[in-house]
């Protein structure tokens, strides 16, 4: 255990001193901060247009009324969500694959093994740091985060809006440490340096982006600007009716976008963070009984990546492949 | 063989070896060739979802699907396009750099009398070459696809805009082959000549967009045409300021009006100039490199 901590201490120290990786966690941070100011933005063209819109009945004379734009501060966090589970997942690959690719190109690796290591005590001490690494990064993320909605969104957040924003960081870091382990994996298992991280990209690319991208293109929804749906002006209690008889395609469709952790991801954290309506307000136990099977599945992901990574960081298996 | 052709044939045969580049060449042309059935199937549904709302009585709207160009099947290329094409374009761009300097070969090139930028531009032709090959088979395979997929084999006219779409992402492409070169050239190891161009092309296909329109980033990735830029307080500057960076969606936009998408508004001019601009720009970059950035070493 004493070899495990000392290890993870070593690779903390590693990364504190990395300027590109601290580099890398910024421009995420600025990534995400940005975000939460276009949704602010956005919310106030809106109030300034119903504004407007209030004016212009009143100077017409009109009595009729207009629900106002509600505000629900943790929904403009949809664009920072999906920062991290792109370009987030994106830096994991590269923060899990540098770990390993590092000891390699230094030559630590050999130097390592030689001292009275435990089987999995190398492997074991880099996932230590990496759970802790991330741990603390999206600790640190949603802590800006919070504070942006606050200071730039205006927001005001209640004690059940920190709870959801817990769920939801946990979420993303599930996430984001299921995507360091499994690059760290490939990194051990494949020789050449740009070999292995041009295949967890390739990965990546097919996970994160290519197989959601299939499940919202067959979404019959997406398929006009501004929905299928309100083109057709059939409202949403219609439209659940109408779609009851396409369960199969729909079926079809689900089980595609339920192929990719990702979207296990997005689904459950929307959940939490209300950007899906239907979640929106609601008590978590009404959450967790809609997306606990997301949530199963990404923690299923986060299970396998932790026992290939530790399978594949054995002593054994490491040098073999540099020597 | 003279010393350009020479160049041009080394550069295609290396890149056609490289194995990685070849996995995502794979995704990329089988993505293409997929592009025409998940269009297919999106097109059944709504056509079915149309005739189930006009079953119950609740729409008296035309199906907006009606007399669609079978050019609608490729709107999911444009996608793949900004996608796998442009990261296969970073990787092998990076990829041809990087080898000459791992493997010091970029000595003893710029040992014999071969300017820096004449090198530099036959690699880039030699890439350039590629692409354009690899681009005119997906188009092929396009057209087969949408022809299957329609049942018929697809007009002069909507062959011929298939083509001009291939030929606007060639332009689109070389930008991002001139980054991978680039990175290759300047970056001390591996990991971030193949990172920095990635978080580049991110931050250009997903961050731009979003500062000058609010459009969500996973939003992006549907083909229907993105909302005009509000023109308005915030966005008003945010979007005179990002949208003539934001390559992807003056590509995208392009794609649209070429393939005649009844959504799409506006002209093709401004789009293509500024893909041109940036590719232009972007094979300057290269060809301006310096002999002593050319034989720096890595650190990995």
């Amino acid at each position: 255990m004493t070899e495990i901590l000392t290890l993870a201490r070593k690779e903390i120290t590693d990364l504190r001193r990395n300027r590109f990786m601290v580099v890398l966690f910024a421009f995420l941070a600025v990534a995400v901060v940005l975000s939460v100011i276009v949704a602010s933005a956005d919310f106030r063209l809106k109030i300034a247009d119903y504004q407007h819109y209030v004016d212009a009945l009143k100077a017409a004379g009109s009595s009729a009324t207009a629900p106002e734009p509600s505000l629900f501060p943790l929904q403009m966090l949809r664009g920072g969500i999906e920062y991290l589970e792109i370009i987030g997942s994106l830096f994991a690959v590269v923060l899990g694959y540098s770990m390993i690719t590092k000891e390699k190109g230094r030559g630590t690796l050999a130097l390592l093994f030689s001292r009275p290591l435990g089987r999995y005590a190398f492997i074991g001490g880099k996932i230590l740091a990496v759970v802790l690494l991330w741990v603390s990064t999206v600790a640190a993320l949603f802590l800006v985060i919070t504070a942006s909605l606050l200071v730039i969104g205006n927001a005001p957040l209640h004690g059940g809006d920190y709870v959801h924003l817990f769920f939801a960081a946990a979420h993303t870091a599930v996430y984001l440490i299921m995507w360091s382990l499994l690059a760290m994996s490939l990194a051990s298992l494949i020789r050449r340096t740009g070999t292995g991280l041009v295949l967890a990209l390739v990965l990546w690319l097919v996970v994160v982006l290519i197989i959601p991208q299939i499940g919202d293109t067959m979404d019959p929804d997406n398929q006009i600007p501004g929905g299928l749906f309100a083109s057709l002006q059939v409202d949403k209690s219609h439209e659940q009716a109408v779609m009851a008889h396409f369960t199969g395609y729909e079926t079809t469709r689900d089980l595609i976008e339920q192929t990719s952790v990702t979207k296990q991801y997005e689904r459950a954290t929307f959940a939490y963070l209300g950007i899906k309506n239907e979640y929106n307000q609601q008590p978590l136990s009404f959450i967790w009984a809609g997306t606990f099977n997301n949530t199963l599945w990404l923690l299923a992901a986060l299970a396998a990546s932790v026992s290939t990574a530790m399978l594949s960081g054995t002593k054994k298996i490491i040098l073999r492949k540099v020597s | 063989m003279n010393r350009w052709t020479a160049v041009i044939a080394h550069e295609l045969l290396c890149t056609m070896r490289e194995r990685l580049p070849q996995v995502l060449l794979a995704v990329f042309v089988g993505m293409v060739a997929a592009s025409a059935f998940i269009g297919s199937s999106a097109r059944a549904s709504v056509t079915g979802v149309y005739s189930e709302a006009v079953r119950q009585g609740l729409t008296t709207v035309p199906n907006p699907f009606d007399s669609l160009s079978p050019l609608y099947y490729a709107r999911n290329s444009v996608i793949y396009i900004v996608l796998i094409g442009a990261l296969l374009a970073i990787v092998v761009g990076v990829y041809s750099t990087l080898r000459d300097r791992q493997a010091r070969t970029m000595d003893l090139v710029l040992s014999r009398d071969v300017r820096p930028s004449f090198y530099l531009s036959a690699k880039l032709a030699g890439l350039g070459l590629f692409t354009a090959l690899l681009l005119a088979v997906s188009a092929v395979i396009s057209i087969a696809c949408i022809s299957v997929v329609a049942g018929r084999i697809i007009s002069v006219d909507d062959g011929a805009r298939l083509v001009g779409l291939y030929a606007v992402a060639w332009l689109f492409i070389l930008p991002f082959l001139c980054l991978g070169m680039l990175a290759g050239l300047y970056a001390t190891s591996v990991t971030s000549a193949l990172l920095i161009p990635i978080v580049v092309w991110s931050v250009t296909i997903f961050i731009l967009p979003l500062l000058g329109t609010a459009a969500h980033p996973v939003s992006l990735l549907n083909p229907v045409a993105s909302p005009p830029a509000i023109q308005s307080g915030f966005f008003a500057v945010t979007s005179n300021l990002v949208n003539p960076l934001s390559l992807g969606e003056h590509f995208k936009h392009a794609g649209a009006l070429i393939l005649a998408d009844p959504q799409a508004t506006g002209t093709v001019t401004t789009s293509i100039w500024t893909i041109l601009a940036f590719a232009i720009a972007a094979c300057v970059a290269v060809i301006m490199t310096r002999r002593g950035r050319m034989r720096s070493a890595l650190h990995d």
